[in-house]
C-alpha cells in the first residue's frame, strides 16, 4: 500500500486511487466540480489542482493516481507521493478558477435556490477574490425547461457536465448533452427527447451549482430554514436512504442519501416525489365507531376497549392482516396480539427497473415486505381460502393506506365478516367499511424499522408531527394487545418492542435503534 | 556545406506527379519493399537512429513514441495519419497530399507495418474536400495494385487504410481530440495519462503522425538514418517544409533543411516584404508561438531547438510574416479571436478566458481601453496557460495543450509591442 | 449543395449501399457517425432532426449524442442554408491579405451579415478560420471548392458567376 503525506497528514491509501479521493477519504478539502465518485473522471473545470512533488506543474487531483515507487524512490524515504493543497501557487490557481467560472454568473446568490448547498457559493467565499474584474459584458442566456421536473438556469451552469455523465453513465437514458463548443457550450436536449426518466430528479443534486433546479422545489422554501432527517424513502422495497427536509410540519423535498449499500448516492422519482401523495389525503385523526351508514367519534379508551371486546367475543376467530407498508415493530405486535391466523392482502406489484448502474427500483412497490415476513411467523399462503376454511368471524387489519382493486372473494370475505378492525390514517376503501377505525400515522410521521428486499434494517424516521388524537401504530397495537390480555405490557419506545422481537426472530436480536443508526445493518450476515 | 536538394517535394512540379505510375518510376515503394523483409523492431530502430522528430507540432521523437506501444499485442494497434492542418499559417500537408501521396502512403505503410497495425485512418480536415476526393484515388489506385489490403506485394503484411473526413475543428489537429472525432464524438482532447499509444482509438494502443513526418519514412528507409541525421542538427534533423504567409512577396512552402535560417526563408524563399515595406514581426510556427520581433527574427534558426531557446517554437513550422504596417493589437485579436472560435470549451481557463480576451481586445479596439487592460492581460493569459518563462515550465492549467497555444502568442504581442497596446488606451486613462 | 430542403418528415439515405459500405469499414459502428453526416449533409443540405435520428439508429446511440457531436462542428449545418456557402477566411494570413474587404464586399452588394442567407436562397456568408492554405491567401471557399488568391474583382466575378 502506498504511504503518502498530504500537507501535513500521512497515511496508507489504495494503490491506484486518486489524490483527490484520497484526500476526501481523509477529511482534507480539495475544491472540486466535475469530479463526482461515480461519474467517469473528466478533469475539465481544472478546479482540484495541486501541488505534487516532484513534478513542475499543478496536477488535477482528480486524475493522479496514486502508485507505489521504488525504494530508492521514496521521498524523504518514504514517501510514494507528497501533495500540497495549501501552496501559494495552488491557492492562487483557485482563485484563478474562480473568476473564470464567475465571469458570467449572474451573482444572484439572495435569490438562488441553491444557496447555502452551492460549492460555487462555498467556494468562492473560502478561496475566491471578493470582486471581478471583468469590465466586459456578460452572457446572458434564458432558463430552459430540460423535462416535466427540471430546468436549467444556463447562466449559472459551470458546465462541470456531471448531469450529462449521469445520463450516458447512471440512468444510460442520454437525456442530455452539451450543445455548441468553446464559449457557447451549453446542456440540453433533443426538442422533441426530453429529460423524462425516473432518475431524472437525480441531476438537481449532483450539480455543483444552482444550475439545474427542481420545479417541484423551486423558489419554494430555503434549505437554511429547513429541518433535515435522515430518513428511508418508503415507496419501494430497495429501500433508498433519503433526507426529508421538512418545516413546520410541511415537507418540502426528498433528497437522496448516500449509502453504498443500498442506493448508492441516488433515488428515484416515484419516492423523490412521493410524499405529495399525503399531501391531500382524507385524513382519519379521531377513533371512529360503526354507527349504520356513518361514523361517530369516540375516546381511545373506549375504543381500545371495544375492539379487544371484539377479538374476545370472536372466540379466537379473529384473522390478523399485516402490512407491508408499515413497520416491524408493528407488524411484529399484531402477530403477538392475534396469535393465530396472520396473513396479508395481495401483493401490489409494478414493473421492476434496473439502470445501466445497477440502481433498482423494486417491483415490490411497498418498503418492507420482507421484514414482514421475516418477523411474522407463518404467513397464510392464500388468505382468503383460509379465511373461509377457519370460518373466521372477524379481521384486524394493518391498513397499507394504499387502495388496489381487490377481487370478488376479498369482496365477499369484508362484506361477510362480523366485524371489521382497521387500524388506518386515512379513509381508505377499507377504512370505510371498518366498524372501528382506529387512527394510526402516515408514512412521514411513523417511526420504526424497515427491512429491504436485501434484508437490510434500516431505521425510518419522521419527519411530521402526529395529527390530532392519532398515535403510533406500534402504541394501539400494544394498548389493545393489554386490554386483551388484562395485563400491561411496558414497551416505552421501539427498542423495546425491537427486543422482544429478537427474542421470537433471532436474526433481530442486539438490534437497537441506535446501532442501526443511519447506514442500517445487514441481516444475511445471520441465519433466519 | 553542399546545397540542400529537395526530398519530400523534389517531384512537386513534375506531371502526374501524385499518380502511382510516377511514384513509381521514381523508385516509389522500393522501401516498402525493404521493410517488408525486416523485422518491424528493426524498422522502429532505423526511425530511433535517425531522430526523426514529429513534424505536427510538438516535436516528438517518432522512433520513441513507436516505442511506447505496449509490447503484448492483446489489442489491435491503429495508425492515424494527421492530416487536419488547421494551425494558421500551415498549408504543408496539403501539398504533400496533393502532389506526392504516394510518399505520404508509402511512409504511412512503413509505419504501420513497424507498429503492426493492420487498419490505418488518414484524418483529413473536413474542408480538404478536393484532397480527400485525391487520396480516395490514391487508395484505390494503391489496392488495385497489392499494395494495400491483404498479402501485401506477397508478403504476410495485411493493411487497410480509410479516410476520415473532420467536419470543421482546429482542436481536431490535437491528437487526442482527433481520435474522440474519429470515434464519432464532440473533439474533445481527453486526460492523459493514458496516451494513445496506450489507450486510443476505441482504447486500443494508437500511433498518431503528421503528413510530413510519414512522408519521411520512405527517405529513411532508403538512405538510411545516418544520412538523415545529417541534414541540419542532429537532434532534430532531416529536411523540412516550411511555410511562409503573410507581408511577403512569394508566399508558398518551401523545403529546406531543419535550421535553415529565418532571414533566407523570409528574403530568399519567399521573396523578401511585400510592397518594399520593413519586416515587424513573425511567428515563426504558426499561429500557436510566441512572437518574434523583426530583430529577433533575423538572427533564428529554425530548428526545434533555437527556437525553444528563444522562447517561441517551431510548431508547425507556418511563419507568418508581419510587416510595419500591420497593427499588432489587431493583428493580436485576429488570433485571440481564432483560439475563442475553436476552444473546444470542456476546461474553464480555456472556454472562459479566451472569450474574456476577445472581449477584451475588442472593446481596446473599439476605443474603450483603460488603464488596467494590459496588465489584466498579461493575467488572463498567464491564467490560461500559464508562464511564458520556459525556465518555470508552464503550469499546465488546462487539460490539452490549446491553453498554451492561445495564452503564448497573445501575452507575446503585448510583451513585445506593448506600446502599441498602450496607444489604444485613451489618454485620460492613461493618466489615470 | 441542394437548394433549402423543406424539413422532411423522415429521412432516408439514398445510397444505401455506400452506407453499408461505410458502416462496415470500421471497426465499431459509432466511428461511421462523421462520414454519415457528411453524407447525409450532401443529400438534404444540412442535419435535420430526422437525420441524426436515422444517423443514431445506425451508429446505434442515442439521438442526443449524435447532436452532441453535430454542434461541435462548424461544417455540420443543423439549419438549411443557401445554394451557396461563401465561406471567406479571416485568419491573420487571410486577414493581411485583403479577407476583411471581401467580407465587406458581399455584405454591401448582397445586403446580409456573417451568418445570413439572401432573401433569393442563392448565399449564405460565413466567416471562417484558416483553411490551410496561407500561402494563397486570401482564400474564401465556396461549397467544397477553394479559390485562392483572388482580387475584389475577381471575388466579384465569382459570385455573379454563382446561379
Ligand atoms: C491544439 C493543437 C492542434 C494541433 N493540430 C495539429 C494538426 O493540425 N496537425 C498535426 O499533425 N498535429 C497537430 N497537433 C499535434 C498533434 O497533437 C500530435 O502531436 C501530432 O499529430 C503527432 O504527430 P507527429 O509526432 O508526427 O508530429 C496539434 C496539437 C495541438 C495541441
Ligand atoms: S447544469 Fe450543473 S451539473 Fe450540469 S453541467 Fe451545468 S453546472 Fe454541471
Ligand atoms: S427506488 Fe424505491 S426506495 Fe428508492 S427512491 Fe425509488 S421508490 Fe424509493
Ligand atoms: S485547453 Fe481548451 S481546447 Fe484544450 S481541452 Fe481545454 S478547453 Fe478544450
Ligand atoms: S475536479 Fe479535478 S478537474 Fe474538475
Ligand atoms: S489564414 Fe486563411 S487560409 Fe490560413
Amino acid at each position: 500500500m502506498p504511504f503518502i503525506k498530504i500537507d501535513e497528514k500521512e497515511f496508507e491509501v489504495a494503490k491506484g486511487i486518486t489524490v483527490l479521493q484520497a484526500a476526501l477519504a481523509n477529511g482534507i478539502e480539495i475544491p472540486h466540480y466535475c469530479f463526482h465518485p461515480v461519474l467517469e473522471v473528466v478533469g475539465s473545470c481544472r478546479m482540484c489542482l495541486v501541488q505534487v512533488e516532484g513534478m513542475p506543474k499543478l496536477q488535477a487531483s482528480c486524475n493522479t493516481s496514486i502508485g507505489e515507487v521504488a525504494l530508492d524512490k521514496k521521498l524523504d524515504g518514504k514517501y510514494d507521493m507528497v501533495v500540497n493543497t495549501q501552496t501559494d501557487a495552488v491557492k492562487q490557481e483557485r482563485k484563478n478558477i474562480l473568476e473564470f467560472l464567475l465571469l458570467n454568473h449572474p451573482l444572484d446568490c439572495p435569490v438562488c435556490d441553491q444557496a447555502g448547498e452551492c460549492y460555487l457559493q462555498d467556494y468562492t467565499f473560502k478561496y475566491g477574490n471578493a470582486h471581478s474584474r471583468f469590465k466586459e459584458e456578460k452572457r446572458v442566456r434564458p432558463s430552459e425547461s430540460l423535462g416535466s421536473n427540471i430546468v436549467i438556469n444556463q447562466d449559472r451552469c459551470i458546465l462541470c457536465s456531471r448531469c450529462v455523465r449521469f445520463t450516458r453513465e447512471i440512468s444510460g437514458t442520454n437525456e442530455l448533452f452539451v450543445q455548441n463548443r468553446g464559449y457557447h457550450s451549453k446542456v440540453s436536449i433533443l426538442k422533441d427527447k426530453p429529460l423524462e426518466n425516473l432518475m431524472a430528479g437525480n441531476v438537481a443534486d449532483i450539480c455543483p451549482v444552482g444550475a439545474l433546479l427542481n420545479t417541484d422545489y423551486i423558489h419554494k422554501n430555503r434549505f437554511w430554514n429547513l429541518d433535515t432527517i435522515p430518513s428511508v424513502c418508503q415507496d419501494c422495497s430497495a429501500g433508498c436512504n433519503v433526507d426529508v427536509f421538512s418545516q413546520r410540519d410541511e415537507i418540502f423535498r426528498l433528497t437522496p442519501r448516500e449509502n453504498h449499500d443500498v442506493n448508492g448516492y441516488f433515488m428515484c422519482d416515484i419516492g423523490r416525489y412521493g410524499f405529495h401523495r399525503f399531501e391531500e389525503i382524507e385524513r382519519v385523526n379521531q377513533p371512529l365507531v360503526r354507527n349504520g351508514k356513518s361514523f361517530d367519534v369516540i375516546d381511545w379508551a373506549e375504543a381500545i376497549q371495544k375492539t379487544a371486546d371484539l377479538i374476545e367475543q370472536s372466540n379466537g376467530k379473529t384473522a390478523g392482516i399485516v402490512s407491508p407498508f408499515h413497520t416491524n415493530e408493528s407488524n411484529f405486535l399484531l402477530g403477538l396480539m392475534i396469535n393465530g391466523m396472520l396473513g396479508m392482502l395481495p401483493a401490489i406489484q409494478a414493473e421492476e427497473i434496473t439502470y445501466p448502474s445497477g440502481f433498482r427500483i423494486s417491483a415490490d412497490r411497498s418498503p418492507n415486505q420482507r421484514g414482514m415476513n421475516n418477523i411474522c411467523g407463518g404467513l397464510a399462503e392464500d388468505l382468503s381460502s383460509e379465511i373461509k376454511t377457519q370460518a373466521i368471524r372477524g379481521l384486524y387489519i394493518l391498513d397499507d393506506g394504499v387502495d388496489r382493486e381487490l377481487d370478488d372473494a376479498w369482496k365477499e370475505i369484508l362484506a361477510k365478516m362480523d366485524f371489521l378492525i382497521v387500524q388506518s390514517y386515512a379513509m381508505t376503501d377499507l377504512a370505510k367499511l371498518a366498524h372501528i377505525v382506529l387512527p394510526g400515522l402516515a408514512p412521514y410521521e411513523r417511526e420504526g424499522t424497515i427491512t429491504n428486499d436485501q434484508d437490510r434494517i434500516q431505521w425510518l424516521r419522521p419527519s411530521l408531527s402526529i395529527k390530532a388524537e392519532s398515535k403510533p401504530d406500534w402504541e394501539i397495537l400494544m394498548l389493545v394487545n393489554n386490554a386483551l390480555n388484562k395485563k400491561a405490557e411496558n414497551f416505552t419506545g421501539l427498542d423495546d418492542v425491537i427486543i422482544k422481537m429478537g427474542e421470537q426472530f433471532p436474526n433481530y436480536s442486539g438490534i437497537t435503534l441506535f446501532k442501526i443508526a443511519t447506514q442500517g445493518i445487514a441481516l444475511n450476515g445471520k441465519k433466519m | 556545406m553542399s546545397a540542400f536538394k529537395p526530398v519530400l517535394t523534389q517531384h512537386i512540379h513534375q506531371q502526374d506527379c501524385h499518380t502511382l505510375p510516377f511514384y513509381q518510376s521514381e523508385g516509389g515503394y522500393s522501401a516498402l519493399e525493404k521493410v517488408l523483409t525486416m523485422d518491424p523492431e528493426d524498422v522502429i530502430d532505423v526511425v530511433k537512429n535517425s531522430n526523426l522528430r514529429g513534424r505536427g507540432g510538438a516535436g516528438f521523437p517518432a522512433g520513441i513514441k513507436w516505442g511506447f506501444l505496449p509490447k503484448d499485442m492483446v489489442k489491435p494497434t491503429y495508425l492515424i495519419n494527421n492530416a487536419d492542418e488547421s494551425e494558421p499559417g500551415t498549408f504543408k500537408d496539403r501539398l504533400l497530399i496533393n502532389k506526392a501521396p504516394h510518399q505520404m502512403l508509402e511512409g504511412m505503410l512503413i509505419a504501420a507495418y513497424a507498429i503492426r497495425c493492420n487498419l490505418a485512418f488518414i484524418y483529413i480536415r473536413g474542408e480538404f474536400y478536393k484532397e480527400a476526393e485525391v487520396l480516395e484515388k490514391v487508395l484505390s489506385e494503391a489496392y488495385a495494385a497489392n499494395l494495400l489490403g491483404k498479402n501485401i506485394l506477397g508478403s504476410k503484411y495485411d493493411l487497410d487504410v480509410i479516410v476520415h473526413r473532420g467536419a470543421g475543428a482546429y482542436i481536431c489537429g490535437e491528437e487526442t481530440a482527433l481520435i474522440e472525432s474519429l470515434e464519432g464524438k464532440r473533439g474533445c482532447p481527453r486526460l492523459k495519462p493514458p496516451f494513445p499509444a496506450l489507450e486510443g482509438y476505441l482504447k486500443c494502443p494508437t500511433i498518431v503522425n503528421n503528413v510530413e513526418t510519414l512522408s519521411n519514412l520512405p527517405h529513411i528507409i532508403n538512405q538510411g538514418a545516418e544520412w538523415f541525421r545529417s541534414i541540419g542538427p542532429e537532434k532534430g534533423p532531416g529536411p523540412k517544409l516550411y511555410c511562409v504567409s503573410g507581408c511577403v512577396n512569394s508566399p508558398g512552402v518551401f523545403e529546406e533543411p531543419m535550421g535553415t535560417s529565418l532571414k533566407k526563408l523570409i528574403y530568399e524563399n519567399a521573396g523578401g516584404i511585400k510592397n518594399g515595406n520593413q519586416l515587424k514581426a513573425v511567428l515563426p510556427g504558426g499561429s500557436s508561438s510566441a512572437i518574434l520581433t523583426a530583430e529577433e527574427a533575423v538572427v533564428l534558426n529554425m530548428d526545434f531547438d533555437s527556437l525553444m531557446d528563444a522562447k517561441t517554437m517551431l510548431g508547425s513550422a507556418g511563419i507568418i510574416v508581419m510587416d510595419d504596417t500591420v497593427d499588432m493589437v489587431q493583428a493580436c485579436l485576429n488570433i485571440a479571436r481564432f483560439y475563442a472560435h475553436e476552444s473546444c470549451g470542456q476546461c474553464t481557463p480555456c472556454r472562459e478566458g479566451t472569450t474574456w480576451l476577445v472581449k477584451m481586445l475588442t472593446r481596446m479596439v473599439q476605443g474603450g481601453g483603460t488603464a488596467g487592460d494590459i496588465k489584466m492581460l498579461y493575467e488572463i493569459t498567464d491564467n490560461i496557460g500559464g508562464l511564458i518563462d520556459f525556465s518555470k515550465g508552464s503550469f499546465g492549467k488546462t487539460i490539452c495543450p490549446f491553453g498554451e497555444a492561445v495564452a503564448w502568442p497573445v501575452r507575446s504581442f503585448v510583451e513585445k509591442f506593448e506600446a502599441e497596446f498602450i496607444n489604444y488606451i485613451p489618454q485620460q486613462e492613461t493618466v489615470a | 449543395m441542394k437548394s433549402k430542403a423543406q424539413p422532411k418528415s423522415g429521412f432516408s439515405f439514398a445510397d444505401s449501399e455506400r452506407v453499408e459500405r461505410i458502416l462496415s469499414q470500421y471497426p465499431d459502428k459509432k466511428s461511421a457517425t462523421l462520414p454519415l453526416l457528411h453524407l447525409a449533409q450532401s443529400q438534404e443540405g444540412y442535419i435535420s432532426s430526422s437525420v441524426i435520428d436515422t444517423i443514431a439508429d445506425l451508429a446505434d446511440c442515442h439521438p442526443s449524442v449524435v447532436m452532441d457531436c453535430v454542434s461541435f462542428y462548424t461544417m455540420l449545418y443543423t439549419k438549411p442554408q443557401g445554394r451557396h456557402t461563401i465561406q471567406v477566411c479571416q485568419t491573420l494570413s487571410c486577414s493581411l491579405n485583403g479577407a476583411d474587404s471581401m467580407v465587406d464586399h458581399v455584405r454591401d452588394k448582397y445586403e446580409i451579415e456573417p451568418g445570413g442567407t439572401t432573401a433569393d436562397d442563392r448565399f449564405t456568408l460565413m466567416k471562417v478560420e484558416c483553411l490551410g492554405s496561407c500561402g494563397t491567401a486570401p482564400v474564401v471557399q465556396v461549397n467544397n471548392d477553394y479559390h485562392e488568391g483572388l482580387s475584389l474583382e475577381e471575388f466579384d466575378q465569382l459570385l455573379e458567376s454563382l446561379e
